[in-house]
């Protein structure tokens, strides 16, 4: 452990997640679920305002959700657990308290492993609970705006040991569960938009003696912030304890990360901290998990990221597929959007795309299409991977058109873009006829149609056409070909084979 | 035409009911959904102010709720519309059930009926449903029972109270004050009516968590079925009543001699017809009633932390002056003036059996008895209950013939018959305001335990203590004997209550 010192300092780091479930329905009402470009006040009910006589009813879809989860960190889960009222004012909880699980969390006792931490962080436990609503404050008015769209949306609080030893561990533990919660469809992960906070604990101690005296800083909400926040934490700390001759201690206390000054600021000492007044939630009485249940939820989980890159390395790496190629994909899919209540996706994946456009073909062609010609021409046009523009089944057909060659692939990229702006229902090799790209096969040779008469006319007009091009070529750039070869190509849509025209256009520049 | 005829039958029942003050709010409107077919047809049924009612104020009898309109029917008001019932209003109550006078409420004091000239309380905290009933305003009412606020005032002003098992009736729209304890039940002159619609509220909610699964309905409800049979006819050989020593305090056996001897006269009467008597001791009794503060106290703290003045209710807007350093301080402004004396008291109460430093001692505590409790009931009990035990058909089968346990428990539901209400009233520092809560110790235990209890006057036995002429008043006025059932058994309950009311009537 010695090579995670600072200054002869030992470093322990523990972290609270809150992670905001993606699910239609809030935690205990059944007002939907809000986005951050919702009216304010448009996404609650009666139940979320805290009405006299409402009632909470669980969502059992959240529950699923955060049982993926405990099963993916390795959690046991209780069969009993149960839900507990957390007390205090605030204008964000409209109740007066936060239904969360104090005493019985649903699953404690889990692990979480990083090919980039090197040694497993336990994770102590899991709880579900509400969000709380927002407050808008005016400080110029003196006054203060409530939303409760967020109000009752389901969280779920990791809560990890401290077992972290550096900002990095923790930096890179924050990030891969982003990632595996997006895998899984609980949550969309999002920092920036406030799906993902944590509350980071540090404190830090000579190694060999017992852990110091921990502070809390509350409610991060992006990496960079968390590492910022835990490296300011030790400097602050390691300069208390440093002070020569002074007896002074680090006191426990809640701080906030501010971003602006990009330090940790004193919120409350632990003299202050509020009595939460727990008190178990009559209503909801005890929340039982069958095994049945829970082995149902575990079957029907998605698979994980990392299992899934092994399987496409096993599968298709024999075929010249690369490593990079598979985490080009797979980058895709953690960026996609995440479907509401874990539903299984109706949109395909990246990874999915591809391995379905690669049954029955060759896995490397389909791949160097998908990467080099679908995913280029995607991000010239400024949007991101989806299968909706270009099916399967039409992707397959281009693929096909390409391999019997019926098309050359400089038509196929041009009938591509087609496909792209704007998109038709006609089979593609409807579509290629109307745009005229289609090879007329003779059917003797097998080679593509345009005949070396009228490909020769073409490339005496090139000549003509592109003066300069042609003197550099002749003066010795043969790169400058291309160009000409590019002109070629366009004049004949893409029906010239580029081999062909190459050697023709050479035969004429030197005679 | 019509109009005019409704809302002079407003005006008629406002008339009517000045001399009690048990309504505090009319319907106007006739409710034109009936088809004239319900099972409550031409029913007019009062809904106690803590129960939400959509078009009709719900203000829990209390100033912080004092202009609230709640935005839905609560699942119970529904179901009566459903049932062609029409609701004549809103019936007076202790500030959100917390009391058993119903004294403590913003619509003022409710008179008890019995004799209205007399001035004495209608008990509470269902006291406006109670005195509706009692003085023929409306058919029958709803009332809430936490630890006794339908059974006491029905006792207090000679009508039928029924507070079913805990988990049959839906508590949605029903504004809590303990969640675990609040039961919705039913007050009527006689049991026939308030059976009739316990009947149609008697339904599974899936918005109220706490409802209780059909299965566990039919089961209870089959061995309710199977022990009537077993004493069905004029004779009551086979029914075996239980009568539990603890519920005969010293308050009772001192001061109240005739309710002692009435309720000896009723189970003579039992007896002559064939139920077996039989004394049984539910040793946790004692600690029931501080056990029960405790709970009702800190769920009571709990759920009326709510009314902040921010979304609903009451607001008292902070002055310039006022300390604006946490939420919590301009919260305390509105708090403050909104609730009654008996509301903060008990706030402040459970705000600290909940703190970190109680929380073992009380809370904990408090949930310890609370089992004590029901297993004193389910050791008493042949009836086992379908809520905690793995029982099966069979191995009540196999016990048929043995004569372990009682069908069901006889009790009188008070220690003393209806208060004057100026002497309640007093607020100086001379009265003991711990009687007021010593009388609810016959009646929290069922609440606890969430067994159906119903309070049915007796006749009042005026054979004795004609002598003592300072207490005859006193002995004319009504008293009720509680029954207390099974979880699940209220068919069982209701038809010993009948029973009882016909020997009562005789």
């Amino acid at each position: 452990m010695s090579r995670w010192l600072v200054d002869g300092w030992q470093v322990v780091i523990g972290i609270e997640t809150h992670v905001q479930i993606k699910s239609s329905q809030k935690l205990f009402s059944r007002a939907l679920t809000s986005a951050l470009n919702h009216p304010p006040n448009t996404r609650c009910n009666a139940f979320d305002a805290a009405f006299p006589g409402t009632l909470p009813r669980l969502n059992r879809k959240c529950l699923d959700l955060a049982l993926r989860a405990a099963l993916a960190l390795d959690c046991s889960v209780n069969q009993c657990s149960s839900f507990d009222r957390k007390h205090y004012f605030y204008s964000d909880q409209p109740a007066g308290y936060q239904i969360t699980q104090h005493y019985s969390p649903f699953a404690v006792n889990g692990r979480f492993t990083s090919p980039n931490i090197g040694f497993p962080i336990r994770i102590k436990q899991i709880q579900l609970e509400q969000d709380t609503a927002k407050s808008i404050t005016n400080t110029r008015t003196r006054t203060a705006l409530i939303d409760l769209n967020r109000a009752g949306t389901g969280l779920l609080e990791i809560v990890t040991e401290p077992d972290f030893r550096t900002p990095e561990q923790a930096a890179e533990y924050v990030r891969s569960l982003q990632e595996l919660l997006r895998a899984l469809g609980v949550s969309d992960g999002n920092m920036e938009a406030g799906s993902l906070r944590c509350d980071v604990n540090i404190s830090i101690n000579r190694p060999g003696e017992p852990p110091g005296t921990r502070c809390e800083v509350k409610n991060i909400n992006s990496v960079k912030f968390m590492v910022a926040a835990i490296e300011y934490e030790i400097r602050r700390q390691q300069s208390i304890l440093e002070t020569p001759g002074s007896t002074q201690r680090v006191s426990q206390e809640t701080r906030r990360f501010d971003p602006d000054s990009w330090r940790t600021i004193k919120m409350r000492s632990k003299e202050d901290a509020p009595d939460y007044r727990y008190m178990p939630d009559p209503n909801l009485g005890v929340l039982v998990l069958s095994e049945k249940h829970v082995e149902a939820v575990r079957r029907a989980m998605p698979p994980l990221p990392a299992s899934t890159r092994l399987r496409l390395l096993r599968t298709y790496s024999s075929s010249g597929v690369t490593e990079n190629n598979i985490d080009v994909l797979m980058n895709l899919d953690v960026v996609r959007d995440i479907t509401y209540d874990g539903a299984t996706d109706s949109v395909i994946g990246a990874v999915a795309y591809f391995e379905l456009c690669a049954e029955g073909r060759d896995p490397k062609s389909v791949m160097n299409w998908i990467i080099h010609n679908f995913l280029g021409q995607l991000s010239a046009l400024g949007k991101p991977f989806s299968s909706k523009y270009i099916t399967v089944a039409q992707m397959g057909q281009l693929l096909d058109l390409i391999i019997t060659k019926q098309m050359t692939r400089p038509s196929a990229k041009l009938l591509l873009k087609q496909m792209l702006v704007s998109p038709s229902d006609l089979a593609v090799k409807q579509l290629a006829e109307n745009m005229d790209l289609l090879s007329t096969v003779d059917e003797h040779s097998k080679r593509s149609s345009i005949d070396d008469d009228s490909l020769r006319d073409v490339c005496m007009r090139s000549i003509d056409a592109l003066p300069a091009e042609v003197a550099a070529i002749r003066a010795g750039k043969e790169k400058v070909i291309n160009i000409v070869i590019g002109w070629i190509m366009r004049q004949t849509k893409g029906k010239a084979d580029v081999d062909r025209a190459k050697d023709i256009l050479k035969e004429l520049l030197h005679q | 035409m019509l109009r005019r005829f409704v809302s002079n039958a407003a005006d008629s029942l406002r008339e009517k009911d000045a001399p009690f003050n048990a309504f505090v709010s009319f319907e106007n409107s006739l409710n034109f959904t009936n088809n004239g077919k319900g099972p409550l047809n031409e029913y007019s049924i009062g809904v106690k102010d803590n129960i939400c009612t959509f078009g009709l104020p719900t203000t829990c009898a209390s100033a912080m709720l004092q202009d609230f309109e709640s935005p839905f029917d609560a699942t119970v008001v529904k179901l009566l519309k459903k049932a062609g019932a029409q609701i004549s209003g809103k019936t007076n109550c202790d500030e959100f059930g917390m009391g058993s006078l119903n004294i403590h409420s913003l619509h003022g004091p409710v008179l008890n009926p019995f004799r209205v000239d007399s001035r004495r309380a209608a008990g509470g905290s269902s006291g406006g449903s109670s005195a509706a009933v009692a003085a023929g305003l409306c058919d029958a009412a709803l009332g809430t029972d936490t630890g006794g606020s339908i059974r006491l005032p029905a006792s207090y002003c000679g009508v039928v109270g029924l507070k079913p098992s805990y988990g049959l009736v839906s508590r949605y729209g029903v504004v809590s004050y303990a969640d675990s304890l609040d039961t919705v039940g039913v007050l009527a002159q006689d049991v026939e009516r308030v059976e009739k619609v316990f009947e149609c509220i008697n339904k599974r909610d899936c918005n109220d968590p706490t409802s209780v699964d059909e299965r566990l309905r039919e089961k209870a409800n089959f061995l309710a079925t199977k022990s009537i049979q077993r004493w069905s006819g004029e004779s009551l050989k086979g029914l075996r009543i239980g009568i539990p020593q603890e519920y005969f305090p010293a308050e009772l056996t001192s001061s109240s001699n005739h309710i002692l001897a009435s309720i000896r006269h009723l189970l003579f009467h039992l007896h002559s017809l064939g139920a077996s008597i039989v004394p049984v001791s539910l040793p946790s009794t004692a600690y029931a009633l501080s056990a029960y503060y405790v709970i009702a106290s800190a769920e009571g703290s709990s759920c009326l932390s709510r009314y902040d003045g921010i979304r609903y209710g009451l607001r008292v807007p902070p002055s310039p002056e006022s300390n604006f350093t946490s939420t919590s301080r301009t919260y305390s402004l509105s708090r403050s003036q909104g609730f009654g004396r008996e509301v903060k008291k008990r706030i402040l109460l459970g705000t600290y059996a909940l703190s970190a430093d109680a929380f073992d001692n009380y809370f904990l505590q408090a949930q310890r008895v609370r089992k004590m409790v029901r297993d004193d009931f389910d050791h008493v009990f042949s009836i086992p209950n379908v809520l905690y035990s793995k029982f099966s058909f069979k191995e009540k089968n196999a016990n048929d013939h043995g004569v372990d346990g009682v069908d069901i428990l006889i009790h009188p539901s008070a220690i003393r018959t209806a208060p004057r209400l100026d002497d309640v009233l007093d607020v100086s520092c001379d009265r003991d305001t711990l009687q007021d809560y010593v009388q609810d110790v016959l009646t929290v235990p069922a609440s606890l335990s969430g067994l159906p209890a119903m309070s049915v006057p007796m006749q009042p036995d005026t054979g004795l203590n004609q002598a003592r002429d300072n207490q005859q008043s006193d002995e004319n006025w009504p008293i009720g004997v509680s029954i207390v059932g099974q979880w699940g058994t209220d068919k069982l309950v209701l038809k010993v209550g009948r029973v009882i009311e016909r020997l009562s009537r005789r």
